[in-house]
């Protein structure tokens, strides 16, 4: 090993101070413009705007209690969008995410209710289910070579299937039982479900791990190796591989930090509802995905940020709540939401490219 | 930005050659074959500490094959291959750079939207702190990256651009830098001038020369010859899988070096055929006897 | 530099491992109260058989994947084919050309009877005909209330989802509600629409409708907290599924209102919510009977030539209301998903 020797640099050299010889392409762009670069600046500045519009034009908006509920919405997008965005900037996908989060919660509440156990059974097999289904996506396409939209297109179908039949052939219904009359049903809903009071507003605690998370995933990619992996094997796989960063570790791991988000949101719905229904979390995939791009992240892989997709996650709750809000036809809602998104990535689009203009 | 000479990360080259004289890295009668195909047969190659090796080839004249055996990617099947004079077979690219052996790809192994520095250190990172808040040292990484790039004689303004963002020329550069601070020997460069124009060559070149004169073996692999002949110390053509030449620079010309790869010794064979038909015109064609250099025998030839 | 330093310790086998473990000290503690144990207590009582030969029965229905609804039409359907000795063949898809392609195979299959719904009559004309030129008697259930006749359907069991309304509305008055919210879970269906209608006709206050998006639970929730903030004069929520009245109870909390929730449809939570109080009251269809009755018809008219309605009337299975005065009676059946 040639790698692990002697405490001294290579070569003694003094460090140059020679010419500073610059050739046009790499001068230094003035800091706003740079700032503005930012792959997060952008969805920032579209969640603002979303923000101010709603604050004019619904005024219960205003209201502190109504922010806390738009910011629950989020919250519960925005926790799954954050591993999904790192799954992106790591270069794959998982279309398998939504109903991967009720498998999850399906798993463990029918553990704790089928064989009668205290439900932090079944939250701890439902936690080692769902890392087992993400590291089963990234062993197939790490290992398979396949694009990851086709693999995690048939976990998808999948776990859709398992869902349901498992459920039924379980319970004999397509609904799992409550379970909240169940010994440690209490402290896990404190944990995963509950709400706490500032300055007189209910806020869920989802919030506070949403942002919790975020601020962890932001730590992870830009100050850790394992962060600068996950760029790199999505930026340039091979040369990852070249230079000695573990892809297939990378990846795998990727996919089951997804499972863990699944688990978690997946606890949230049980120990917020009681009970699951196993035909639900279809669609919900592309609203993560959705959050993490317009979160800024490159759906080609690479680059993103995990803030990102905090303010895309925010700007979808946000959308969603304000129309409601602002009480507008409802016949409309599904339209007033496409326009409010393409508009907030318009934002964002022409904030990024006037960046990146010289 | 501060600089720190006493870091711990310098690899050190020098110490962990072997003994004066003897080559880094050696080829005897090596080979490859893929099922029943022969991609590379009896080829001898010596590469030595502050030498620049060069390897000319026509597409498919296995060059690749080559490079894949030094590098780690494949096993040789015939032949042997030793570093430091010992015999070896690398399972992967890892174990090939664990001994020293760094390899340059034409694609460079750079990740286009990530900043210089953290380009730089890739799969080598510099870290801090005990493991749950193990992170990156961020600072002294940048520091090492400037120093490292200074000192090859490349100086970026702002190692945060993405390294996308540089010349194909500079990014060869730093890719060499990179090999070079993490402790290579022997540099395998794979086509570093075949994307680019002649100033940009230019800068490459000079960097090999750098690399060389820190004390480094270089396998530059090129079908320029005139790059070649610029800063090689000896010269290797390959044909079809065999070695065609192999020649120190001192026993070879350019005009003759490029004459054997524009078809040499058949060439010269076809020499008499042609000037019998009118209209060919075979002046300038080399005559046998020009081609002064030792040809390495063909194995076919010799049972 | 040492290369070999690599964080293994961040791979998944510790965790793996970890986890394991806690599994395995957790198994050891079961719950005390509710689960499995507590539902097994109840005790099935067992229905007699007929001794008719056996006959083969389809049931073909546009159920999408997962409704909690349909699956206790399947099991209304499962027990009279029990009782009848008739072989059940179930197939559903939500898409009207695929039910329709279904039905056909039943066809070809040369089953002695095929029950349908008709969420979209016109797709089902085709398959009907063929049906009845291959001699098959063919019964409607649930959807289809003003169709089944035109097609020309031996009878029909449901329930007329205006009318459901309508009688929900009614019901509403004398509660005393001046403004209600009708929650829809799935924009675009013609069912779910009809009643929110049937609600609005009758209904003397002010009705509005409010989307949400049914595959997602806590997105259910959150918007219908907003629309009761936005509007607090809101007085009753009106979910058109009994799950979403369990989420439309929180959001109730959530929001600090004082509305109150009815909704359509029951399951064996929304027993339990009726009972203490939290929700007003159920408009039933009594699913479970529309599947038994459809598959019980069938037997009927092979083995007696009888036919319910007479051709010209259906029979109505709702609407049946569920409320303080009587849920303790449907509390036992709801329990085993029979009601």
């Amino acid at each position: 090993m040639s790698m692990s020797q002697q405490a001294q640099p290579a070569v003694d050299r003094p460090p140059a101070s020679g010419p500073k010889r610059t050739d046009g392409r790499t001068a230094r762009r003035p800091l706003p413009l740079r700032l503005l670069a930012r792959p997060e600046v952008g969805v920032f500045l579209g969640a603002l705007a979303v923000l101010v519009f709603f604050l004019i034009t619904a005024p219960p908006v205003r209201d502190g209690s109504s922010m806390a509920n738009i910011l629950y919405q989020s919250s519960t997008i925005g926790i799954m969008a954050l591993p999904v965005a790192l799954l992106m900037i790591g270069g794959e996908f998982d279309l398998s995410s939504g109903v991967a989060v009720i498998s999850s919660a399906l798993t463990a509440s029918m553990i704790s209710y089928q064989l009668t156990l205290n439900v932090w059974t079944g939250v701890i097999v439902a936690l080692v289910a769902s890392l087992a289904i993400g590291a089963f996506n990234g062993w197939m396409v790490v290992k398979t070579g396949l694009p990851s939209f086709l693999v995690t297109l048939g976990t998808f179908l999948i776990l859709q299937g398992a869902n349901l039949a498992v459920t039924k052939l379980v319970t004999s219904n397509v609904a799992t039982d409550d379970i909240s009359d169940m010994d440690g049903f209490g402290q896990a809903k404190k944990i995963f479900a509950s709400s706490f009071d500032v300055g007189g507003v209910q806020v869920k605690i989802t919030v506070v791990w949403w942002l919790v998370f975020a601020a962890l995933a932001t730590w992870v990619l830009l100050r850790t190796k394992y962060g600068n992996w996950i760029f790199a094997v999505g930026g340039n796989k091979d040369s990852a591989r070249a230079v000695g960063v573990p892809v297939t570790f990378t990846k795998i791991s990727l996919f089951m930090l997804v499972g863990f988000g699944a688990w978690f949101v997946g606890m949230h719905n049980l120990f917020a509802f009681n009970t699951v229904q196993s035909g639900e979390g279809v669609g919900q995939e592309l609203i993560y995905i959705a959050a993490a791009v317009i979160g800024g992240c490159l759906l080609t892989g690479g680059y993103g940020s995990a803030i990102g997709p905090v303010f895309g996650a925010f700007m979808f709750g946000m959308v969603q709540q304000g129309i409601v809000y602002a009480g507008w036809n409802p016949d409309w809602f599904k339209a007033f939401l496409g326009v409010m998104l393409l508009g907030a990535v318009l934002i964002n689009l022409w904030v990024s490219r006037a960046a990146t203009r010289r | 930005m501060t600089d720190n000479p006493s870091g711990t990360h310098g690899a050190v080259l020098k110490d962990s050659a072997p003994a004066e004289g003897g080559p880094l890295v050696e080829l005897r009668g090596a080979g490859k074959s893929y099922g029943n195909i022969r991609a590379l047969h009896g080829v001898d190659l010596q590469v030595h500490a502050g030498r620049v090796t060069c390897v000319l080839g026509d597409n498919g004249a296995g060059k690749s094959t080559l490079i894949k055996i030094i590098s780690g990617l494949h096993r040789h099947t015939e032949g042997d291959f030793l570093v430091d004079g010992r015999p070896v077979r690398f399972a992967t690219p890892r174990e090939a750079l664990d001994r020293g052996i760094a390899t340059v790809y034409q694609d460079l192994a750079t990740v286009p939207l990530m900043p210089v520095w953290r380009n730089f250190f890739l799969g080598s990172e510099m870290t801090r702190g005990p493991w749950p808040v193990r992170r990156l040292d961020i600072a002294r990484m940048k520091a090492t990256a400037d120093r490292e790039l200074r000192n090859m004689g490349i100086a970026l303004d702002d190692l945060e651009q993405p390294i996308g963002t540089l010349s194909g020329g500079q990014r060869q550069c730093v890719a060499i830098a990179r090999a070079v601070y993490f402790g290579a020997r022997v540099l395998i460069l794979d086509e570093p001038t075949a994307a680019l124009g002649v100033k940009q060559s230019g800068v490459v070149l000079k960097y090999i020369a750098a690399a060389r004169d820190r004390g480094l073996g270089v396998i530059f692999i090129t079908h320029n010859p005139h790059h070649a002949y610029m800063v090689g110390d000896h010269f290797s053509v390959l044909r079809l899988g065999t070695l065609e030449l192999s020649a120190d620079r001192s026993e070879i010309g350019l005009e003759e070096l490029t004459n054997h790869m524009a078809g040499g010794a058949e060439l010269a064979a076809l020499k008499h055929e042609l000037a019998q038909v009118r209209g060919v015109d075979v002046e300038e064609l080399p005559e046998e006897s020009d081609l002064t250099a030792p040809v390495a025998t063909s194995p076919e030839g010799t049972p | 530099m040492d290369r070999s330093s690599r964080p293994r310790s961040r791979g998944p086998a510790p965790l793996v491992a970890v986890a394991a473990a806690a599994v395995l000290t957790l198994a050891g503690c079961s719950s005390s109260h509710g689960g499995k144990k507590a539902e097994e207590e109840a005790a099935n009582a067992a229905a007699g058989k007929a001794d008719t030969p056996r006959m083969t029965v389809a049931l073909v229905t546009h159920q999408a994947p997962g409704d909690t609804f349909w699956d206790t039409v399947r099991k209304g359907a499962e027990a009279a084919a029990a009782k009848d000795n008739v072989k059940l063949v179930y197939s559903a898809d939500p898409n009207a050309g695929n039910q329709a392609n279904l039905v056909q195979n039943a066809i070809d299959q040369k089953v002695d009877g095929i029950a349908i719904t008709l969420a979209k009559p016109d797709a089902m004309k085709g398959v009907i005909a063929g049906a009845e030129r291959a001699g098959i008697p063919v019964v409607g259930l649930n959807s289809g209330v003003s169709d089944w006749k035109k097609l020309g359907l031996l009878e029909f069991f449901g329930q007329d989802e205006s009318v459901a309304g309508e009688a929900l509305g009614d019901k509403l008055n004398t509660t005393g509600a001046k403004k209600i919210i009708c929650v829809i879970q799935e924009q675009g269906n013609v069912g779910l629409t009809q009643r929110c209608d049937g609600v609005k006709k009758t209904f003397k206050g002010t009705a509005e409708t409010l989307y949400v998006n049914g595959t997602d639970m806590p997105s259910v929730g959150s918007t219908i907290t907003a629309k009761l903030k936005q509007d607090s004069s809101v007085d009753t929520v009106v979910t058109l599924g009994a799950p979403f009245a369990m989420t439309a109870v929180q959001s109730v909390g959530d929001a600090g209102s004082k509305a109150k929730v009815a909704t359509f449809d029951l399951n064996k939570e929304l027993v339990k919510a009726v009972q203490n109080g939290t929700i007003e009251f159920a408009v039933d269809q009594q699913p479970w009977l529309q599947g038994y009755l459809a598959v019980d018809a069938l037997w009927l008219y092979k083995n007696n030539g009888n036919y319910s309605g007479g051709g010209e009337q259906p029979v109505l299975t709702g609407p049946a209301f569920v409320d303080k005065s009587n849920v303790d009676k449907v509390a036992e059946f709801a329990a085993k998903g029979t009601r």
